[in-house]
C-alpha cells in the first residue's frame, strides 16, 4: 500500500509531474530573464518578485481565453496534437534520474537512451502534425520547416548521444550517470559542444528557430491555435527546453551527482540537477541572443555539410579514447 | 573644437564580432529599460503637453478656434463671452492656438498621461473667473 | 559624380520644345498633343539618370493637367500637358521609363486619366469598392454623394492554377508594421511573383489640405509620416516660400537643417533595428532602439515633442534653441558616436547577419535607374542621388558633408548606407550647432499666398520627397500633390523578391524602409 502510494506521488508531485510543471515554469522565467538582461531589457518584474510568476501569469491567461478550432482543420488532430505532445515530453522526462533516480523507480531499462531520443521525435513530429492539421498557409510552411529541420538534426543528434554512451559503455541512462565521477563534459568536450549546437536546433532555438520565424510565417505550426490548445503547445515547447537541458545535464554533466553535505541525498541531487539545468540554459539563451536566425536552405546545408561529419568524427574520436585512451589512465 | 567634420569610421575586419563580449557585459549591467508605471519619467522642459488656460486673460477673440488644424477648440457661452472649449480627443498637441493667441492665455502643460475610459474627461471646459483664486485653470 | 556639363536647356531649346526656364524646377516643358513623350525621350537621351520623380494630376476647370515631373542628375524639368476633361487620354510613359507605373495608376484613380497602353491598369490606392466614374481629386467631386460598391463575395484563392501557394503577406501581419497587402506566390520556398496592393492607409490628405489654410496645411502634412515629419513640414513650407518669395532668416535654416538630421538619425535607427527584427535578430534590434530612444529624448527637448515635431512653419521655425541646451545635445551625440564602431563591427564581422544580409535583394545599378529609386536604396546601388547635394536646400549647401554611396546593391549595402548617414548626421548637427547664427529665427508671413505654383524636393530619411503646390491667391491651396520616397521605392522591392527564398523576403523589403502612411497619403 505505502509502496504504491509512495509511487503515486513521486509521479504526481516530486520528482514528477506538479515538480516538472514549476521546473518548467522556473526554467522559462531564467529564460526570459537572462535574454532580457543581456539585451538590456528588464524583462519579467511585476508579477511575483523580479516577475518569477509570469510563465503562470501567461499560462493562466491563455487557459481563460477563447478557443477557436478552423473550419477546414483536422479537427482530432488539431485538438489533440498539442495535448499529446506535451504529455510526450513530461512521459520522456520521468525517465532522466533528477534526483538521483528515475522518477518511476526501477523503471530505467536497457538502451532507454534510445528509447527517450525517440520520443524527441515523436514530440517533433506531433509538433508538425499540429500545423499540418490546421490547414493554413504559414501553419503548412512552419510544419514542413520543423519537419526538414528535425529530419536533418535527428541523425547528428543521434550520433552525438552515442558517443557518452561508448563512454559509460551502457545505453542505459542510469549507468551513463552512475559512471560520471568524472562528466563526460571534461571527457569529451568536443561532443559536448556539438550537442548543444544540434540541441539547439532540435529545440528550434535562434539561430535555428525558422519554423516560427515570425517575420515570415507568422507564427509558424502555432498560427490557428488558441486559448488552452496554444497554451499547451506553447508549454509543450517550453518543457522540451526542460528536456533537452536535462539530456544535456544527463549525459555530460554526470545528472544529479554531485557533493553531499547532510540530510536527504534525494534533495541535495534534485538541487544539483536542477543548478545544471539551469546553467545549460543559460548556455543556449546565450547562443540564443547571439545569432540571426538563418535560413531554412543554410541551416539544411549547415547540417549536411558540417553536423553530420562533425558528429561522425567526434563519435569515432570517442570511441578511440573510450577504447584504447582513457582504459589506460 | 577639433570635432571631426566629415569624417566616416571604418570598421575593422575582425574574426570575431564584438557581440560576444557586450552582451555579456549588459548582463551586469542596469537595464536600459524603466519601470514605468511606477517610476514616472518627466518630460523635457517645453514639452506640449495638456493646455493651461487662464480665461482671465482671454479676450474671446477666437483666433484659437479658428486656427486649430485639428477643429478641437470651440468657442462656448461663459457668462455671456465666447470663450474656447479644449476637445482634448481631437487636439493634435501642436499648441498653434497658444502662438495665435493675442495675450499667451494658454499655455502648456508637462501632463502627458491622458488615457482615460471616459470620453467626457477629455473635454476641458473653461471655468469662470474664481475670485479668490486670481486664475482659474480648467479640470 | 554629377554630370554638370548637361545642360538641358540647350538641349531641349536645340529640338525646339516649348520652354519656360526656372518655372516649376529649372524648367517647364509644354508638351501638349503627346509630345510629352518626345519631351522625356530627348531627356532620357542625354543624361543617363533622369527619372521619373511624380506625375501631378491637376483639375484646370476644362481640362485636366497632367504635369510629368522629372529629374536629371543636375536639373528639375516639369513636363506640362493638358488633356479634355471629357476624354482624359493620354499615351504611356511606362515603356520608357518603367517606374513611372505606379505614378500613372495614382493618377488614373483620382483624377480618370488614363493612360492608353499601361501594362497592368486597374484600382491601385482607391478601395475595390469604389464606384466607376468618381475622381476625387477632381474639383466637382462630391463626398457625400459616394455610394460604394458591395464588397465582392468571391472566395479568395490561396492557390493559382499552377499551383503555386498564394501567401499574403498583409493587410495584417508581423513584418508589417503598417497595413499593405502583398500576395507572394511562392514554389515551396521559392517567390514566384508579388503582387502589390496599397491603399490601405488612404487618408486623402492630398485632398483635405485643400481645406486647410497654409498655417493649418503645415500640421496636416507633417502626420502622413510619424517618423519623417519634418521632412514633409519642411517640404510644404519651402514651396509655399517659394511661392510667396520669403527669405528664411538664416538661423531658421540652420535650426531646420538640425531638426531634420535628428529626424533623420531616429529614423535610420528605427530602420536598422527593424531590420534586425525581421532576421530575427533581437538584440541587434534593442541595441538599435536603445540608441534611438535618446534621439527622441533630444527632438522632445528641442522641439517639444517626441516625435511630431510641429516646430517648422511659413517664414521659419517656431523655436528658437536655447544656448543651455547646446552643450546636452552634444554630449547625447557624442554618446551615440562612440556606440557606432560596435554597431558596424556587427555589420562587418557577424557572420549570421551578413548570411542573412548580403546578396539578398540585389538591385542592379541599371535596374535601380530604370526603376526611378531614390534614397539609400538608389545610394546603395550605387546611384549617387542625393537632394541635400543635388539641390542643396536649408543649410545643407553651407555644411560639408559625404554622400554615402555603396555599390553591392544588396540589403547589406543599404542598410551600411544608413549606417554611415547615421554618423554624418551626427557630423552635420555638430557642425550646425557650432556655426548656428544669431537673429531672428521666423520672419512674419502673410496668411493670404499669391497666386502661384512650386515644386520642391526634400531628402527624407527614405529618400527624395517631392512636393507640388499650386495657390489661387487665397489662403488656401488649389492643389498639394505629394510623391513620398517609399512610393517611388516599392517596385525595386517587387523586382527583387522574384526568385528569392521566402525567408528572404522581409529582410529585402525593410531594406527599402517602407513606410505606408507615406505612400497611400
Amino acid at each position: 500500500m505505502i509502496d504504491y502510494l509512495w509511487l503515486v506521488f513521486r509521479v504526481l508531485v516530486f520528482p514528477g509531474f506538479t515538480f516538472l510543471l514549476f521546473l518548467t515554469m522556473f526554467c522559462d522565467w531564467i529564460e526570459r530573464k537572462i535574454e532580457a538582461r543581456m539585451q538590456n531589457r528588464m524583462g519579467p518584474s511585476f508579477t511575483g518578485p523580479s516577475g518569477i510568476l509570469q510563465p503562470l501569469a501567461d499560462f493562466i491567461k491563455l487557459l481563460t481565453k477563447e478557443e477557436i478550432t478552423p473550419n477546414d482543420s483536422r479537427k482530432y488532430i488539431f485538438r489533440f496534437a498539442p495535448l499529446f505532445a506535451f504529455s510526450v515530453l513530461v512521459f520522456a522526462l520521468c525517465f532522466l534520474p533528477i534526483d538521483g533516480t528515475s522518477v518511476i523507480p526501477d523503471a530505467s531499462f536497457g538502451g532507454d537512451l534510445i528509447f527517450v531520443m525517440a520520443l524527441i521525435s515523436v514530440a517533433n513530429f506531433l509538433l508538425f502534425l499540429s500545423g499540418w492539421s490546421s490547414s493554413n498557409p504559414y501553419s503548412s510552411i512552419g510544419a514542413a520547416r520543423v519537419l526538414t529541420q528535425f529530419l536533418g538534426y535527428d541523425i547528428p543528434l543521434f550520433l552525438l548521444a552515442l558517443a557518452p554512451a561508448f563512454l559509460a559503455g551502457s545505453l542505459t541512462i542510469a549507468t551513463i550517470v552512475d559512471s560520471q565521477w568524472i562528466p563526460f563534459v571534461v571527457l569529451a568536450p568536443w561532443a559536448f559542444v556539438l550537442f548543444i549546437i544540434t540541441m539547439q536546433a532540435e529545440l528550434e532555438k535562434d539561430p535555428f528557430d525558422i519554423p516560427h520565424a515570425e517575420s515570415e510565417v507568422v507564427a509558424g505550426h502555432e498560427t490557428e491555435y488558441s486559448g488552452g490548445k496554444l497554451a499547451f503547445l506553447k508549454f509543450a515547447r517550453d518543457v522540451q527546453i526542460v528536456f533537452g537541458s536535462s539530456l544535456i545535464t544527463v549525459l555530460f554533466l554526470g545528472g544529479a551527482n554531485g557533493p553531499v553535505f547532510f540530510g536527504l541525498q534525494a534533495l541535495w541531487g534534485t538541487l544539483w540537477f536542477v543548478l545544471k539545468v539551469v546553467v545549460i540554459i543559460i548556455i543556449s539563451e546565450y547562443m540564443t541572443v547571439l545569432f540571426a536566425r538563418l535560413r531554412i536552405d543554410q541551416i539544411v546545408k549547415a547540417n549536411w555539410k558540417f553536423m553530420l561529419p562533425l558528429s561522425v568524427l567526434s563519435l569515432l574520436l570517442t570511441i578511440g579514447l573510450a577504447v584504447w585512451v582513457y582504459p589506460m589512465v | 573644437m577639433g570635432l571631426p567634420y566629415g569624417v566616416i569610421s571604418m570598421a575593422k575586419k575582425n574574426f570575431l564580432s564584438p557581440i560576444f563580449s557586450e552582451v555579456l557585459n549588459h548582463l551586469f549591467k542596469k537595464p536600459a529599460t524603466g519601470k514605468y508605471p511606477f517610476v514616472k519619467c518627466t518630460p523635457a522642459e517645453g514639452f506640449r503637453g495638456r493646455q493651461v488656460f487662464d480665461i482671465g486673460l482671454c479676450v474671446s477673440c477666437g483666433l484659437c478656434s479658428r486656427d486649430c488644424p485639428a477643429k478641437a477648440i470651440e468657442m462656448v457661452d461663459v457668462n455671456g463671452k465666447k470663450r474656447p472649449m479644449f476637445l482634448l480627443d481631437r487636439c493634435i498637441f501642436c499648441y498653434q492656438c497658444a502662438e495665435s493667441c493675442p495675450r499667451n492665455a494658454i499655455k502648456s502643460t508637462e501632463i502627458f498621461e491622458l488615457a482615460t475610459t471616459n470620453k467626457s474627461d477629455l473635454v476641458l471646459k473653461p471655468q469662470p473667473l474664481d475670485q479668490k483664486a486670481g486664475v482659474s485653470n480648467v479640470a | 559624380m554629377a554630370n554638370n556639363d548637361i545642360n538641358i536647356l540647350k538641349v531641349l531649346e536645340a529640338k525646339n520644345f516649348q520652354i519656360q526656364p526656372g518655372k516649376l524646377g529649372t524648367v517647364a516643358i509644354q508638351a501638349g498633343g503627346g509630345k510629352h513623350r518626345d519631351a522625356l525621350k530627348a531627356l532620357l537621351e542625354v543624361d543617363e539618370k533622369t527619372a521619373v520623380t511624380a506625375i501631378t494630376g491637376i483639375d484646370l476647370g476644362d481640362n485636366i493637367g497632367v504635369y510629368y515631373h522629372v529629374r536629371t542628375s543636375n536639373a528639375f524639368a516639369t513636363i506640362q500637358c493638358e488633356v479634355p476633361k471629357d476624354k482624359p487620354t493620354l499615351a504611356t510613359i511606362t515603356d520608357l521609363v518603367p517606374g513611372a507605373a505606379f505614378h500613372e495608376l495614382e493618377v488614373t484613380d483620382l483624377l480618370g486619366v488614363v493612360f492608353v497602353g499601361h501594362p497592368s491598369p486597374g484600382r491601385f490606392v482607391l478601395p475595390d469598392t469604389w464606384p466607376e466614374g468618381v475622381y476625387p481629386l477632381r474639383k466637382d467631386f462630391k463626398p457625400s454623394e459616394i455610394k460604394f460598391n458591395p464588397p465582392s463575395t468571391e472566395d479568395v484563392s490561396l492557390s493559382d492554377d499552377r499551383g503555386l501557394v498564394k501567401i499574403v503577406i498583409g493587410p495584417h501581419h508581423p513584418a508589417l508594421l503598417e497595413p499593405e497587402k502583398f500576395a507572394v506566390l511562392v514554389d515551396g520556398e521559392t517567390v514566384k511573383n508579388v503582387e502589390p496592393r496599397i491603399g490601405y492607409v488612404h487618408r486623402g490628405v492630398e485632398k483635405a489640405a485643400e481645406s486647410k489654410t497654409y498655417l493649418q496645411g503645415v500640421y496636416l502634412v507633417e502626420r502622413i509620416c510619424g517618423i519623417c515629419n519634418s521632412c514633409h513640414a519642411t517640404a510644404f513650407v519651402e514651396a509655399v516660400e517659394k511661392i510667396l518669395k520669403t527669405e528664411v532668416p538664416p538661423r531658421a535654416k540652420y535650426i531646420r537643417t538640425i531638426i531634420l538630421e535628428l529626424n533623420r538619425l531616429h529614423s535610420h535607427l528605427l530602420t536598422l533595428g527593424h531590420a534586425g527584427l525581421e532576421i530575427g535578430y533581437e538584440t541587434l534590434f534593442q541595441y538599435f532602439w536603445r540608441d534611438r530612444e535618446p534621439i527622441m529624448d533630444l527632438t522632445e527637448m528641442v522641439t517639444g515633442n517626441r516625435v511630431i515635431s510641429s516646430s517648422l512653419t511659413v517664414g521659419g521655425v517656431r523655436r528658437d534653441i536655447k544656448e543651455t541646451d547646446i552643450p546636452k545635445i552634444k554630449a547625447t551625440l557624442a554618446a551615440l558616436r562612440k556606440k557606432i564602431p560596435f554597431y558596424k563591427q556587427m555589420y562587418e564581422n557577424e557572420p549570421s547577419l551578413k548570411m542573412r544580409m548580403q546578396k539578398v535583394g540585389t538591385l542592379s545599378r541599371e535596374d535601380a535607374l530604370k526603376l526611378c529609386v531614390v534614397g539609400p536604396v538608389a545610394r546603395g546601388s550605387g546611384v549617387d542621388i542625393d537632394v541635400r547635394k543635388d539641390e542643396p536646400y536649408e543649410a545643407y549647401g553651407e555644411i560639408p558633408f559625404k554622400e554615402i554611396v555603396y555599390t553591392a546593391g544588396d540589403t547589406w549595402a543599404r542598410m551600411n548606407v544608413r549606417m554611415d548617414e547615421v554618423e554624418e548626421s551626427i557630423n552635420i548637427i555638430e557642425y550646425a550647432l557650432d556655426h548656428l547664427p544669431g537673429g531672428a529665427y521666423r520672419v512674419k508671413v502673410p496668411r493670404v499666398v499669391p497666386p502661384g505654383e512650386a515644386v520642391n524636393r526634400v531628402e527624407a530619411p527614405r529618400g527624395e520627397l517631392f512636393y507640388y503646390v499650386k495657390s489661387n491667391g487665397t489662403a488656401f491651396p488649389e492643389r498639394v500633390k505629394v510623391r513620398t520616397p517609399t512610393f517611388a521605392n516599392i517596385p525595386a522591392f517587387l523586382k527583387t523578391a522574384i526568385g528569392e527564398n521566402i525567408a528572404d523576403v522581409p529582410p529585402n523589403f525593410v531594406s527599402l524602409d517602407p513606410c505606408f502612411s507615406c505612400t497611400d497619403r
